[in-house]
């Protein structure tokens, strides 16, 4: 793979953005005004942390949480009763001060307040949407209460006043302040950016674009989900214990809903997923009511009509605006790949080799209510074969896919794979085993490049920890680049190579076909399910794809193949099952099954089976 | 005794006007699959339009007017913010895949809304006088006003009426037609969208009135909407937002827990096991208790 050389004008961009990095760090030596730099500037910063928390959740997973103030108050308040001296809070009803020191307090405030985002992420396991948008404000006033009515703990609405900050002996209060909250803020945005570039961020936006699509590509939903939630509680923890020392005073009021819905509106005007956008989005909402005086009545509505129109005309906000206006600026490096990715030797997979029967479903049974879908199913895939499962409209095909892949649980009997009963486990745990499937309406992450869709499948072969992650150590770029050029080998396979850094939403329909297979054939399966790949294709589509599948199975690996079209079950099949109205009506090899008159009955109707 | 009952009666009749909001939000989601998260603000406007037309802000004392003027200008608003919030907010987010963009949109007018109406009327608080005269009824040592029970005829006649409505005749069955399959519902020749502005005009009317009727027991001011919109919504996710009578079991549960923590604990926390329930039931039952399961298809 070659790396991607840098032209004059992006090595000058480069370094002016260095540059604007690094001016304020210079602020305090040369401003003396306190007002725009300790307290505007301070404040935007601040806030701007809490913005990159909530991106996390609003930007990467797609949850709606419109409680993170709530959050933020938790950082705060921890910080607050930690670091805060019963000195200056005297005649106060607050009765514990531990005083802490600085360093300490702001540790602990992070984790507490990421326990509280443990707690929010369940929930957001359970639902989505605009139940979840309440359950998240419902938190928030639930911890909004508790400062207000815990007044031994918290002082109630009186609020609690902080001791100056002082750090060997000088005081930081002043535009010094910057240098306490800056580099956290830069910390933030670097492990955020490198965290969303990683395997890690790819499993977000899987989780974001389709459940079950993440899923079935050997991603937890619950481990993501809630480290997602329990990172950007952190991140609104750290954001709340600087608060405090902005203006040396907290008080219940600032922590309100109106807080959150402000720290959104943020995010939306900057853009999702974007630390430029982040910053800028937050700028604007703290300075605007600063310079026009006459605004601050009439801030509320501006900010409404504001967020509407950034809604419907700039969806990925300031910042996508930006990036459409200098591409050059904001264009992350696309992997280059050379003749030397290319695969020499032919492709190696996993082969089934253990003997086991790859796929058993011991009298499966799916009842839904009162219907039942698939009634007393015995199927036996056998190893490095094709097995077709078909049937008419509503005969139980896909739910039985469903059951084999976890989806859905069997009302009664087993499902087996590689000798193990997997009934009970879950959808990822089944793609982890080995059991890869192809979905009948697609299920790309639109939004993703060809070669990332691939990556997601590779999921689980990324061996690089958290902290590696977040770090950015250099053995996770050379990880990422080697499952690069997997990925690349995998889309060889199935001749998209040259469509590598495309928008997977820019597929047409017969290469979105194809990259599902990539996708699916990157977990390394053992067992590949292709649920009706041929359905829309043309003849001669069909035929290149029988030629893919027909490779997959000269690998080894055996093959669930759910369709529709005969000619190419006939063509291709080992060995074929017919379901009609969830029960096996014929079992066999292709010839046989074909003259079944149980199965002429079914496809033609008990006339068209007479005229046959 | 007396007490315990008087404070569920009192709590019942709280749950009424959450559970007229509640059904408002309903409305929208059976038809649309959105919520109209400034519903609200629309509460606080039907309070504010009905005090304006009713009282005189300067003296605090009746306009002299009948009832109805009030009561028509409340459903005028109503039908009006219905629409807005659909056209600006609703229908531009639908092109959009996203779900947070009409939760966000709708969020935005409220927000409008509220500010508008601090900045065009005022930020104080008035008194709205009831029709009905503050008396105190007592039904054996049970005291309740006559508003209140107002209140609770009002809401179970709007709750039962518009779901006979919905269950029994056609429009209402082209209601549920939409709600059902939305692309079915217009190949039969059902206009779909406009179902769906409907429905969000009987929802902000049905806002606008629990405003008008929540009024004389409250004070009328622009922040009075938010805190019911909140409730209510918790009402309609308790009660489930696919559920016709739900919210009205949602209203009891929560108006009754207000007022028996706010006797015996604390009145600070009396929202807390309103909020707890909700999230207890998002977390065991997401769509309710009423709701119905939805089985994903792939």
């Amino acid at each position: 793979m070659k790396k991607a050389e840098l032209t004059g004008t992006q090595r000058t961009i480069k370094l002016l953005q260095l540059l604007l990095i690094i001016i304020p760090f210079t602020l305090p030596l040369w401003v003396q005004n306190e007002y725009y730099v300790h307290s505007m500037l301070g404040r935007i910063f601040i806030y701007t942390i809490l913005v990159v928390s909530l991106d996390l959740v609003v930007g990467y997973i797609g949850d709606i949480s419109i409680g993170h103030a709530g959050l933020f108050a938790v950082g705060a308040y921890t910080m607050g009763i930690l670091n805060s001296t019963a000195a200056v809070n005297a005649g106060s009803t607050m009765q514990l001060f531990l005083e802490w020191p600085f360093m300490p307090a702001l540790i602990v405030s992070v984790i507490v307040t990421g326990f509280f985002g443990f707690l929010l992420g369940f929930p957001s396991l359970r639902t989505s949407g605009p139940y979840l948008a309440v359950t998240t404000i419902a938190y928030g006033l639930i911890i909004y209460t508790f400062i207000n009515e815990q007044e031994g703990l918290t002082n109630g609405t009186k609020g609690i006043q902080m001791a100056p900050l002082n750090f060997f002996g000088v005081n930081f209060n002043d535009n010094k302040f910057i240098w306490v909250v800056y580099p956290f803020l830069l910390l933030v945005m670097y492990l955020k950016t490198n965290l969303s570039k990683s395997f890690w961020g790819r499993a977000f936006e899987a989780i974001k674009f389709s459940n079950i699509a993440a899923e079935s590509s050997g991603i937890s939903k619950v481990r993501f989900k809630l480290t997602a939630f329990v990172m950007s509680a952190c991140i609104a923890g750290l954001a709340g214990a600087l608060f405090t020392h902005l203006d040396s005073y907290i008080a219940p009021n600032t922590f309100s809903l109106d807080f959150s819905i402000l720290a959104l509106m943020a995010l939306i005007f900057g853009g999702v997923r974007s630390t430029f956008g982040n910053i800028i989005g937050m700028a604007l909402v703290v300075i605007l009511p600063d310079l026009f005086t006459w605004f601050k009545d009439y801030r509320l509505m501006v900010f409404g009509l504001l967020l509407l129109l950034t809604l419907f005309f700039l969806p990925n906000g300031l910042a996508g605006l930006l990036r459409k206006w200098f591409p050059k600026v904001f264009e992350e490096p696309k992997p280059i790949f050379t003749a030397s990715d290319k695969s020499k030797i032919e492709f190696q997979m996993e082969k089934c080799v253990d003997g086991h029967i790859p796929l058993a479903l011991d009298q499966v049974e799916m009842r839904f209510g009162g219907l039942v879908a698939v009634n007393k199913l015995d199927l036996k895939v056998q190893p490095g074969t094709i097995h077709g499962l078909m049937g008419p409209n509503g005969s139980g095909k896909s739910t039985t896919v469903n059951v084999i892949t976890g989806l859905y649980n069997q009302t009664t009997g087993d499902v087996s794979a590689f000798g193990k009963s997997i009934g009970k486990l879950k959808p990822y745990e089944r793609a982890q085993l080995g059991i890869a499937r192809t979905f009948q309406n697609l299920q790309l992450f639109g939004d993703l490049t060809v070669l990332e869709n691939v990556q997601v499948g590779l999921h689980k072969h990324y061996k690089s920890s958290f902290f590696a992650i977040l770090l950015g150590l250099p053995s996770v770029k050379k990880e990422e680049t080697g499952k690069q050029i997997e990925a690349y080998r995998l889309l060889e396979f199935v001749g998209l190579e040259h469509l590598a850094n495309e928008q997977a939403k820019n597929l047409a329909y017969g290469q979105s076909r194809r990259l599902e297979i990539a996708r699916a054939m990157a977990l390394s399966p053992k067992l590949i399910l292709l649920d009706e790949p041929a359905a829309g294709l043309t003849t001669s589509e069909i035929k290149e794809f029988n030629e893919i599948i027909l490779k997959i199975k000269s690998a080894g690996i055996a093959v669930l193949l759910i369709e529709h079209h005969m000619d190419m079950m006939m063509e291709i099949s080992d060995e074929i099952t017919v379901l009609d109205f969830g029960k096996k009506i014929a079992e066999g090899i292709p010839s046989v099954v074909q003259k079944n008159p149980e199965v002429v009955k079914a496809y033609l109707g008990a006339e068209g089976a007479l005229d046959a | 005794m007396t007490e315990v009952l008087q404070l569920i009666i009192s709590g019942a009749i709280q749950g009424m006007i959450y559970a007229l909001i509640a059904f408002g939000y309903n409305l929208t989601f059976s038809t649309s699959k959105t919520i109209n998260f400034s519903l609200g603000q629309i509460v606080m406007l039907g309070g504010v339009v009905g005090y304006i037309l009713y009282i005189d802000m300067q003296t605090g004392h009746l306009k002299g007017l009948p009832f109805v003027v009030p009561l028509l200008g409340v459903l005028v608003i109503g039908t009006l913010a219905g629409a807005l919030v659909h056209k600006t907010a609703v229908e531009p987010s639908l092109k959009f895949k996203s779900e947070y963009t009409w939760i966000l949109a709708t969020l935005a007018v409220g927000i409008i809304i509220k500010n508008g109406v601090e900045q065009l009327w005022s930020t104080g608080d008035y008194k709205m006088i009831s029709p009905l005269g503050d008396e105190v009824i007592r039904i054996g040592g049970i005291g309740v006003y006559a508003q209140e029970i107002l209140i609770v005829v009002v809401s179970l006649g709007i709750v039962c009426g518009v779901e006979m409505f919905k269950r029994r005749t056609i429009y209402g069955k082209a209601i549920q037609a939409v709600s059902e399959d939305k692309a079915t519902a217009s190949l039969m020749g059902i206009p779909e969208k406009f179902v769906i502005t409907v429905s969000f005009m009987m929802s902000a009317c049905i806002a606008a009135i629990a405003g008008l009727l929540v009024a004389p027991l409250t004070f009328v001011s622009a922040s009075m909407g938010m805190v019911l919109g909140i409730k209510a919504y918790s009402v309609s996710i308790i009660g489930g937002l696919e559920s016709g009578y739900g919210p009205l079991v949602g209203g009891l549960i929560l108006g009754i827990s207000e007022t028996l923590t706010a006797r015996y604990i604390s009145t600070g926390y009396k929202e807390m096991p309103g909020f707890i329930i909700l999230i207890v039931v998002i977390l065991f039952k997401p769509n309710g208790l009423f709701g119905k399961k939805i089985i994903k298809k792939v």
